[in-house]
C-alpha cells in the first residue's frame, strides 16, 4: 500500500533560552504523517509534544525559542524556514489548528458566525454571503443544532462540548490538509469528550484532513488514533500502528505507561508506576533520557542514546533493549496480557521483546529514511 | 548516530545498578525568591545603573553638606547670585563650572573676577549668599525622608486596610471600601492643600498631607491580592489545619504579596517627591532657611533668566531622582512579577 | 462487613450559593450517604456536578445551607468552640487537586509540612519538629535534603506527595482527597494512588477520593457515588456500580469512557443522558431508595419497582 506522505519532519531540534539557561526541549524529533490518518502522539508534561506541533504552525514565541536544526516538510516546502508571510498563507488554511481550552480560544466579543467567516474571507476570497452559507454547513456539520440562530449568538452562549465544536468548525473552515488538535478534550468532561471524539473520527471520514491528535490520555489514543508517537523527554521513544503500541509495546516506558493505567478490571493490589521523575530538559542525562526510571537499565543506557530498533514495518522502538545482546527481560504482568491478545490477534509471535531478534536486523535504522 | 554494532562491547548489556533515591534528586541550586529575583533585577542594565546612582544620591545627600565649608543656612549677602566654580574644571569652559555668567546683552564675564571673591561655590550661590551646594544636598535629604516616610505610612496603612477588607469580605469589605472611594472621590490637591493650611507647613505636615490620601491605591492593590490569595488551595490547606487568621494573612498571603508590594511602594516614592516639590512650588512647602528640592526650584525660578543655575540644578535632581525611581520600579516589576517568569 | 462502624454519616446536606438570590445555585442539593471506618468512599461526576463542594463542605471550608454531617457522632457543623474546632482539624484532613496552587511558594517544604506540628503543637523542640518532618518525608518518598527547598523546585507528583505529608503531620483518621490526581501525568498518578493506599493499609485511614476519572475510582475505591448536578444519583460497591449501573446517567458515564484498548474502543457504543426521559409525573416523589442491599438510586417508585426487577 502506497500512502502519500503529507507531511515530515526530520531530525528536529527545538530549544528555549529561559533565564536558567538552554532548555533542548526537543531533541531530534523524525515522524511522517500520512494521508487521512490519525496520528497520536502522547508523553507526558515537558515530553515535547506541544511543542513539536507548536512548532509545525510556527507558533512558538519568537523571543526566547529557537529551531536549532532539522526541517518540517509540507507540499515541498520546508516549514521551519519558511518566511513569516508565507506562513501565514499555509496557517489556518492547510494546517489548522485546536487547542485544549474552549473558553480561551475564541474571541468573546465576536458572533461565531463572523469568527467562521473571517478565515474564508480572508483565505479564500469568498464573498460574504457565500461565506455565511459555507458557515452554516459548518456549524452543521460539526453538529450544531439550529446553526442560523447561533451563527448570530456570541461565544458565552455556548456550553463548553458546544464551543469545541465551533472551534472545530473553524478550523475546518478551509479545508485543511492537516488539522492539529492539542488536547482537544482535556478540559471537557468525560461524556462531553466522548461526543468530541466522535465528531473529529466521523469529519475525518467526511472531509479525509490528516490528523495530529495530542493527549496524554491512552483511552482516548485507543479511541482515535491509526498510529501513535510516544514521546519521552523531548524525543519520540516509539512509534508504531495503535495496535502495535497498544497490544506490542516494545518500549519500557510505553510499558509503564499502559500499565500504570487501571482499565475496568484492573484488581492487583498495586498499581504498576514508573518510580522518579522526568528529566530535566535544562541537562538532559547522557545516554537515555528514561534511563534513570527503567527498571531494566543497562550500562549502556548510561552511555549512548539508543537509535530506533525496527520491530515492524511501521513499528520502531528506541530502547537498547531491542540490540541483539540484550538480555531478555520480562515486561509487567499487563503488559505480558496484552501481548498475549495481539498473539492471537495477529498469529505473529511477539513474544517478550528478547525473543523477536530475527525483526531488529537494521539496528540504528531510523524512521523515515 | 550508532551504526558500528560491533563496537557495543557485550558487557555493555548487563544491568546497571541507578540509585532510585537518585531519580527524586533536584540538580538545580536552591534559590529561594530573593536570590532568583536579584538574579532576575542584575539582568536588566537600566535597573542597575539606576541603583547604584540612587545610591550615590543617597550618600551625597547626607555626606554632602560636609563637603562644602558652607553651611546650607548661612548667609552672605556680599557673595549673592555667584554661578558655579569648582576647582580644576574652571578651566575647562564648555563646563558650565567656570564662574562666568552671561549679561543680557550677550557679553560674557567672570562673576568672580569681576566681584573680586576669591571662593570656590560649586554649584553657585543664591540671591541670600547661600550655597547652594550644602542646600541641594540638603534638599535631596529632605526631599527624600518626606519621599520615604510617606511611601511607609502608604504601604503601613495601605497593606493592612486592604488585608483586612479583603479577608473580611462581605458587608464590612464593601463598607470599607466605599470609604476608599470616597476619599478617592475627592481631588487630593484640595485635600492635601487644606491639610497644610491647617497644620502650618513644615516636614511632618507634608508628609501626612502626603500619606492621608496615598494609600488607597495600596489598600486596593492589596485588596484584590488578598481576594485571589483567599481561594487558593494552599490558604484552604491552611485553614483545613486549623490556622488562625492572622497566620493566614502573615504568614501565607502577605510574603506572597511582597512583590507587588514593593513595586507599589516604590512607584509611589517618585509621586511623592513630585508632589512634595509641586507643593514647594506654589507655596505650600518647607518654610526657609529649611530647604526642599521644591522649594531650591521655586527660589531659583524667581531669577531663572539671570541665574539660570539655580533652577537648573535642583530641577536635574529632583529629574534624575524620578527617573532612577522609576526604572528600578520597573526593573523590580519585571523581576518579582511571576507572571513574567518562564 | 455489616458490623463496620459509621465513621461520618452525611445527612440532607445543602450548599447553596447566592441563596435566596436570582443567581442562586444549588450547588449540593439534599445530599446524605455513609462513610465507614477504613474505607475508601469514591466520588464521581463532571465538573460543577457538585461534588468539590460537598467535599469542602464536609471539612467546613464552607458553612453547610442545610444538612448535618455528623462525625463520630458528633456534628461537625453550628457553633464550636476554638478547641472543639481544632479536634476536628486534627481528625480531618484535605489533599488539594492543584499540586502548584495547593504549596505556599514563599515557604520551604519544612515549614510546610510542618504548619499542623505547629498549629497542633506536635512537637516540643525544634528538634523534634524536625525529625517529625523528615519522618514524614520519607513516608511518602521523598528525603531529609529535600525539606529546605522551595515549592518551585518539585515536579506536580514530588509537590502532590508533599501535600499528602502535611496532611499527614497532624495524624488525621479521615481525608478528604479532592481530585488528588487529575493534575498528574499519567505515569504519576499510579505512584500518589499507590502512596495513598499504602498508607490506608498502614496507618488505618478512612478516604474520601473525590475525582472525574473513573477507572482510578473504581480501582482504589470500595464503594462509590454518581453525582450530577448538587445530587446524589447512585451509590453502589465499586463492582456493583460498573457491573450493574442503574441509573441511565451513570450508564452513560460509565459507556463514556475511553479504555486503552483500541478493540474495544472500535466497538464501544456510547448512550447519551437526558434528564428529561425519566418522564417524572407531578405527585412522583423521587427519593434515594435502596435497590439491592447496598446499592441505592435516585428514582421514582415506579423505576425503583424496575430496578429491582433488573436487578435480580
Amino acid at each position: 500500500m502506497v500512502v502519500e506522505k503529507i507531511l515530515q519532519v526530520k531530525d528536529l531540534n527545538i530549544s528555549f533560552h529561559t533565564f536558567s539557561g538552554e532548555v533542548k526541549a526537543i531533541r531530534g524529533v523524525n515522524f511522517d504523517l500520512y494521508k487521512g490518518e490519525t496520528l497520536a502522539i502522547v508523553g507526558e508534561s515537558g515530553s515535547g509534544k506541544s511543542v513539536t506541533t507548536k512548532s509545525i504552525m510556527r507558533l512558538l514565541p519568537e523571543h526566547n525559542s529557537e529551531i536549532k536544526s532539522g526541517e518540517i516538510l509540507f507540499n515541498g516546502k520546508d516549514l521551519a524556514k519558511l518566511k513569516d508571510r508565507e506562513m501565514q498563507k499555509i496557517r489556518g488554511h492547510d494546517i489548522s489548528m485546536i487547542f485544549q481550552d474552549p473558553m480561551t480560544s475564541l474571541n468573546p466579543t465576536m458572533k461565531i458566525g463572523n469568527q467562521i467567516t473571517e478565515p474564508l474571507i480572508k483565505h479564500q476570497n469568498m464573498s460574504r454571503h457565500d461565506a455565511k452559507e459555507r458557515a452554516l454547513d459548518l456549524l452543521k456539520l460539526v453538529g450544531i443544532p439550529k446553526p442560523e440562530i447561533r451563527i448570530n449568538q456570541y461565544p458565552h452562549q455556548f456550553s463548553g462540548g458546544m464551543r469545541q465544536r465551533v472551534v472545530i468548525a473553524i478550523a475546518l473552515a478551509c479545508n485543511p490538509k492537516i488539522l492539529i488538535a492539542d488536547e482537544p478534550t482535556t478540559a471537557l468532561d468525560v461524556t462531553i469528550q466522548a461526543q468530541i471524539l466522535e465528531l473529529m473520527k466521523d469529519l475525518q471520514k467526511k472531509i479525509d484532513t490528516s490528523i495530529i491528535f495530542i493527549t496524554h490520555d491512552l483511552g482516548v489514543v485507543a479511541n482515535v488514533a491509526d498510529r501513535v508517537a510516544v514521546m519521552y523527554g523531548g524525543k519520540i521513544v516509539e512509534i508504531g500502528t495503535a495496535d502495535e503500541i497498544f497490544y506490542n509495546p516494545k518500549h519500557p516506558y510505553t510499558w509503564g505507561l499502559i500499565s500504570s493505567m487501571p482499565d475496568m478490571d484492573t484488581e492487583e493490589e498495586e498499581l504498576f508506576s514508573i518510580p522518579g521523575t522526568p528529566p530535566d530538559l535544562l541537562d538532559p542525562p547522557k545516554g537515555d533520557a528514561f534511563a534513570p526510571r527503567n527498571p531494566f537499565v543497562m550500562k549502556i543506557d548510561l552511555e549512548q542514546e539508543p537509535p530506533f530498533f525496527k520491530v515492524s514495518e511501521t513499528h520502531y522502538a528506541a530502547t537498547w533493549l531491542l540490540h541483539p545482546d540484550a538480555p531478555p527481560v520480562d515486561p509487567p504482568d499487563a503488559v505480558k496480557r496484552r501481548q498475549s491478545q495481539y498473539l492471537e490477534m495477529t498469529g505473529v509471535n511477539s513474544g517478550a521483546v528478547g525473543l523477536d531478534k530475527g525483526n531488529s536486523q537494521f539496528p540504528g535504522k531510523k524512521e523515515g529514511k | 548516530m550508532i551504526n558500528k554494532e560491533d563496537t557495543i562491547s557485550k558487557d555493555m548489556f548487563a544491568p546497571a545498578h541507578v540509585d532510585p533515591s537518585k531519580s527524586e534528586k533536584i540538580a538545580k541550586p536552591s534559590l529561594n525568591f530573593w536570590q532568583d529575583s536579584w538574579f532576575r533585577v542584575r539582568k536588566n542594565k537600566a535597573a542597575v545603573v539606576s541603583m547604584v546612582i540612587l545610591v550615590i544620591l543617597i550618600i551625597m545627600a547626607f555626606v554632602g553638606p560636609l563637603l562644602t565649608p558652607y553651611a546650607y543656612d548661612t548667609q552672605n549677602t556680599k557673595h549673592n547670585n555667584l554661578p558655579p566654580r569648582i576647582q580644576g574644571l574652571e578651566n575647562v569652559h564648555w563646563l558650565p563650572f567656570d564662574g562666568t555668567l552671561t549679561r543680557r546683552d550677550g557679553n560674557v564675564y567672570n562673576a568672580y573676577e569681576v566681584r573680586k571673591i576669591d571662593a570656590y561655590y560649586w554649584f553657585g550661590t543664591d540671591n541670600l549668599g547661600r550655597d547652594l551646594f550644602a542646600r541641594t544636598w540638603e534638599g535631596t535629604q529632605v526631599s527624600l525622608f518626606i519621599a520615604f516616610m510617606a511611601a511607609l505610612i502608604d504601604m503601613l496603612v495601605g497593606v493592612s486596610y486592604g488585608a483586612i477588607s479583603g479577608y473580611l469580605g462581605g458587608r464590612t469589605d464593601s463598607f470599607m471600601q466605599r470609604i476608599i472611594e470616597v476619599i478617592v472621590g475627592i481631588p487630593n490637591l484640595i485635600v492635601v492643600v487644606l491639610m497644610i493650611l491647617v497644620l502650618k507647613p513644615g516636614i511632618m505636615p507634608i508628609i501626612i498631607a502626603l500619606s492621608i490620601t496615598g494609600w488607597t491605591s495600596m489598600a486596593r492593590v492589596v485588596r484584590g491580592q488578598v481576594l485571589k490569595y483567599k481561594g487558593q488551595e494552599f490558604v484552604l490547606a491552611a485553614k483545613t489545619l486549623g490556622a488562625s487568621d492572622t497566620s493566614i494573612i502573615f504568614k501565607h498571603m502577605i510574603p506572597n504579596m511582597f512583590g507587588v508590594i514593593i513595586i507599589n511602594t516604590m512607584f509611589s516614592i517618585p509621586s511623592a517627591i513630585f508632589f512634595e516639590a509641586f507643593l514647594s512650588f506654589i507655596g505650600l512647602g518647607l518654610q526657609d532657611p529649611h530647604a526642599s528640592l521644591g522649594t531650591l526650584v521655586n527660589d531659583g525660578f524667581v531669577s531663572m533668566i539671570a541665574f539660570p543655575y539655580q533652577m537648573i540644578i535642583p530641577s536635574i535632581m529632583i529629574a534624575l531622582i524620578m527617573i532612577c525611581f522609576n526604572l528600578v520600579a520597573d526593573g523590580l516589576r519585571d523581576a518579582l512579577d511571576p507572571k513574567m517568569r518562564d | 462487613m455489616a458490623e463496620r462502624k459509621k465513621l461520618l454519616e452525611i445527612k440532607n446536606l445543602k450548599q447553596y450559593f447566592n441563596e435566596g438570590r436570582p443567581n442562586e445555585v444549588k450547588a449540593v442539593d439534599d445530599v446524605s450517604f455513609d462513610i465507614y471506618q477504613g474505607e475508601v468512599m469514591g466520588l464521581v461526576g463532571e465538573s460543577g456536578c457538585g461534588k468539590s463542594t460537598t467535599g469542602r463542605t464536609i471539612i467546613r471550608l464552607y458553612d453547610a445551607t442545610g444538612g448535618e454531617v455528623l462525625y463520630d457522632g458528633i456534628n461537625v457543623h453550628g457553633n464550636k468552640s476554638k478547641k472543639q474546632l481544632k479536634a476536628f482539624n486534627r481528625k480531618m484532613q484535605m489533599i488539594f487537586q492543584d499540586p502548584y496552587a495547593s504549596l505556599n511558594p514563599r515557604l520551604k517544604i519544612a515549614d510546610v509540612i510542618a504548619e499542623g506540628i505547629d498549629i497542633h503543637g506536635l512537637a516540643k523542640s525544634k528538634q523534634e519538629r524536625m525529625e517529625r518532618v523528615y519522618e514524614l518525608l520519607e513516608t511518602v518518598g521523598l528525603n531529609k535534603e529535600h525539606a529546605n527547598r522551595y515549592p518551585h523546585e518539585f515536579s506536580g507528583g514530588q509537590r502532590q506527595r508533599i501535600g499528602i505529608a502535611r496532611a499527614l503531620a497532624v495524624e488525621p483518621e479521615f481525608i478528604i482527597a479532592d481530585e488528588p490526581i487529575s493534575a498528574l501525568d499519567v505515569s504519576i498518578q499510579a505512584q500518589v494512588v499507590n502512596l495513598m493506599k499504602k498508607l490506608q493499609k498502614d496507618k488505618g485511614l478512612t478516604y474520601l477520593f473525590i475525582a472525574h476519572d473513573l477507572s482510578m475510582v473504581k480501582y482504589i475505591s470500595d464503594r462509590i457515588g454518581v453525582m450530577y448536578f448538587g445530587r446524589m444519583v447512585e451509590l453502589a460497591s465499586a463492582d456493583d456500580l460498573y457491573r450493574n449501573p442503574l441509573h441511565p446517567y451513570t450508564q452513560s458515564l460509565l459507556s463514556a469512557i475511553p479504555a486503552p484498548d483500541p478493540i474495544s474502543e472500535r466497538t464501544r457504543k456510547r448512550k447519551s443522558y437526558d434528564p428529561a426521559s425519566h418522564n417524572y409525573g407531578d405527585n412522583e416523589s423521587v427519593e434515594f431508595r435502596e435497590v439491592t442491599p447496598g446499592h441505592f438510586v435516585l428514582c421514582s417508585e415506579k423505576e425503583f419497582k424496575q430496578y429491582q426487577a433488573q436487578s435480580k
